[in-house]
């Protein structure tokens, strides 16, 4: 891996992106399974460039929309639309050439090289048989040197560390050339400085490739530092949702996680929470 | 220096065993007669006196033997590949998911209401063998997270099956249909011909090319049904293909040498184990391991002093106790 990122960038970690078009559009969308609803109405769009962190607490919804958007799940009303494009008319192909995804923890039973997972990601191209040719080795190496990786080209994904696992899903997403990448959780797994390298890599590839990027994330303080909008949801619902800098504050935080919070600025100008007290209510998630 | 490919050894084991099993058996043909048989059909001469009986052993009997047995341990081992890839466990065979006694059922009917006809016997085998396994998937297919609903429909179907055969066994002649079913039950290869060996060529070698040319797609449902999906796999369709065609390969076996049990279940775990996950090396590997370990198994059981037994009860003595070891050994791993 590269050099330590962690503290780069802080000033200019959210401007909003030079093109601003909306290209994920979630419209009125619930999704239950049998009588229980786990998401209620909801509706948000992401512009093209913007890192849109989803926060929440567990249980909230945030794994399920992911889902949804993915066409893992399918909504029980509302729309999602990609380009203009319902996804619910678009083939399985075309959703995977739109929308990677890389899962907050994969368990696999058959553990299949780090360049096998990560050739994986091109099926959608490979066509019917689905073999990829030469220049699919070519550029799935490319993206694994892009990432610091290429070294684990030929392990196998059950003997690598969480840090190195997160890394070759992400290095999948890549290779799977969709304009939208869909993370959950990618930091959950890692320690306090492989978030902070992940997150940077995140930032940079978003930026350099120009990617749309919804992400779910546990740690405000991570999703205040790396993302342009925010989404709070609770209970299945939307609490509060926009730029970050303008709903980014006490108050917002304080609804969503029922339980007091204080957001200190640093000398550096970042913005950190801190829980202030005891929750106000019981989790009921 | 340069690795030698585990694919090249195997098919050169199997090659070297091919030649021996050539030879071997209750009528032993010795390598240069062999060598004079395999001549004088290519010059198109007839055989001498000498030999005009290991000629006729040779062509009427060992030769197609040997060939069914390469294919049937091919077949069956793909056939447990695929199932085990797309339920991603590296402990379910055919045999696991009613395929076996569906075509128990279809071969017991046919024994007891079409008086013992190999082509009826062939087809209903088959027939009832796809429609066990469409059951199964009719049962437990629904919904994005099927396998262990597959698995429990599998066993469902199979209890149904068995209870189904039980109750035909208990109808039939206990002299003339009761010794054919037990027998098929039990697997053998001592009654193949060539129709035999030609139909299932065709069949085995066909299921499997089409397994090899979508074996990326089965690469991704060996990862996972929410995976799958998402590198643009229609979940539910592959599983289907791929089902029909591992039945296909698993009913094509059946129904020329009976029920051969573990053959699936056991060489589809070890081939995993030794070239990996990737289908584009496991299935040639396991076809090629599969015809070597059902060929040196017939020959061990056509070869033995007394008489021949059931091809199964061999592979069961083998295969019951390499599955503990590995199940043991799979259970220390997860354990540390």
């Amino acid at each position: 891996m590269g050099g330590d990122p962690v503290g780069q960038g802080i000033i200019n970690m959210h401007n909003t992106p030079a093109i601003a078009d909306s290209i994920l559009e979630v419209d009125s969308l619930s999704f239950g399974y049998r009588d229980r609803m786990v998401l209620k109405g909801i509706s948000f769009s992401v512009k093209r460039g913007e890192i849109c962190g989803l926060l929440g607490p567990n249980g909230c919804g945030k794994t399920t929309l992911l889902k949804c958007i993915n066409r893992i799940l399918h909504a029980r009303s509302g729309a999602i639309r990609i380009h203009g494009r319902d996804v619910s008319e678009l083939s399985r192909n075309e959703i995977a050439s739109l929308v990677a995804v890389v899962p907050q923890d994969l368990h696999v039973v058959f553990s299949f090289t780090v360049l096998e997972m990560v050739l994986m990601g091109g099926t959608a191209r490979y066509g019917l048989s689905g073999i990829p040719r030469k220049k699919d080795f070519l550029r799935a190496h490319e993206i694994l040197e892009e990432l610091y990786i290429s070294g684990l080209a030929d392990r196998r994904y059950n003997e690598l560390s969480g840090g190195e696992k997160q890394m070759v899903l992400i290095a999948r997403a890549l290779f799977q050339g969709a304009e939208i990448m869909l993370l959950d959780e990618p930091t959950s797994h890692l320690d306090f400085k492989r978030q902070h390298i992940t997150m940077e890599m995140i930032k940079r590839i978003s930026e350099e490739k120009g990617l749309t990027t919804l992400i779910t994330l546990h740690d405000p303080n991570t999703a205040g530092r790396y993302c342009h909008r925010l989404v709070m949801l609770n209970r299945g619902c939307i609490c509060h949702q926009g730029p970050r800098d303008s709903i980014f504050h006490a108050g917002s935080l304080e609804s969503v996680y029922d339980m007091k919070i204080k957001v200190e600025r640093t000398d550096t100008g970042a913005d950190y929470v801190v829980p202030h007290s005891k929750p106000v209510k019981n989790e009921k998630n | 220096m340069k690795k030698i490919s585990p694919i090249a050894v195997v098919a050169l084991l199997l090659i070297i065993c091919v030649v021996i099993a050539l030879t071997a058996g209750q009528y032993h043909i010795p390598l240069h007669t062999l060598r004079r048989i395999m001549l004088l059909k290519a010059t198109g001469a007839a055989p001498g006196e000498d030999l005009t009986t290991p000629a006729m052993v040779f062509w009427s009997v060992r030769l197609p033997r040997v060939l069914m047995a390469v294919l049937a341990g091919a077949a069956l081992s793909v056939s447990g590949v695929v199932f085990q890839g797309i339920m991603r466990n590296p402990l379910v065979a055919p045999s696991f998911l009613g395929v076996t006694h569906g075509a128990v059922f279809g071969a017991s009917i046919a024994i007891i209401f079409f008086s013992k006809a190999a082509f009826a016997i062939e087809t209903l085998a088959f027939i009832w063998a796809v429609a066990a396994v469409m059951l199964v998937y009719l049962i437990g297919g629904r919904g994005i997270n099927t396998i262990t609903t597959l698995v429990i429909a599998g066993v469902i179907i199979s209890t149904f099956f068995q209870a189904a055969g039980s109750f035909l066994k208990y109808i039939a002649d206990p002299y003339e249909q009761l010794p054919t079913i037990v027998f098929w039950m039990m697997g053998g290869l001592n009654n193949v011909l060539w129709a035999h060996v030609v139909r299932a060529f065709i069949i085995i070698i066909s299921g499997i090319t089409v397994i090899y040319i979508f074996r990326w797609k089965l690469n991704l449902m060996a990862l996972g049904d929410e995976e799958a999906l998402s590198m643009g796999v229609n979940v539910k369709a592959a599983r289907v293909v791929f089902m029909l065609f591992a039945t296909l390969l698993a009913a094509a076996s059946s129904s020329s040498c009976g029920i051969i049990m573990w053959v699936d279940l056991i060489v589809a775990h070890i081939s995993r184990t030794v070239v990996g996950p990737d289908h584009k090396r496991l299935v040639p590997f396991a076809a090629l391991t599969g015809g070597l370990f059902l060929l040196v198994t017939d020959t061990i059981v056509r070869s033995i002093p007394g008489g021949e037994i059931p091809i199964s009860i061999i592979t069961s003595f083998i295969g019951a106790p390499l599955l503990g070891y590995l199940l043991m050994k799979q259970n220390k791993q997860w354990r540390e």
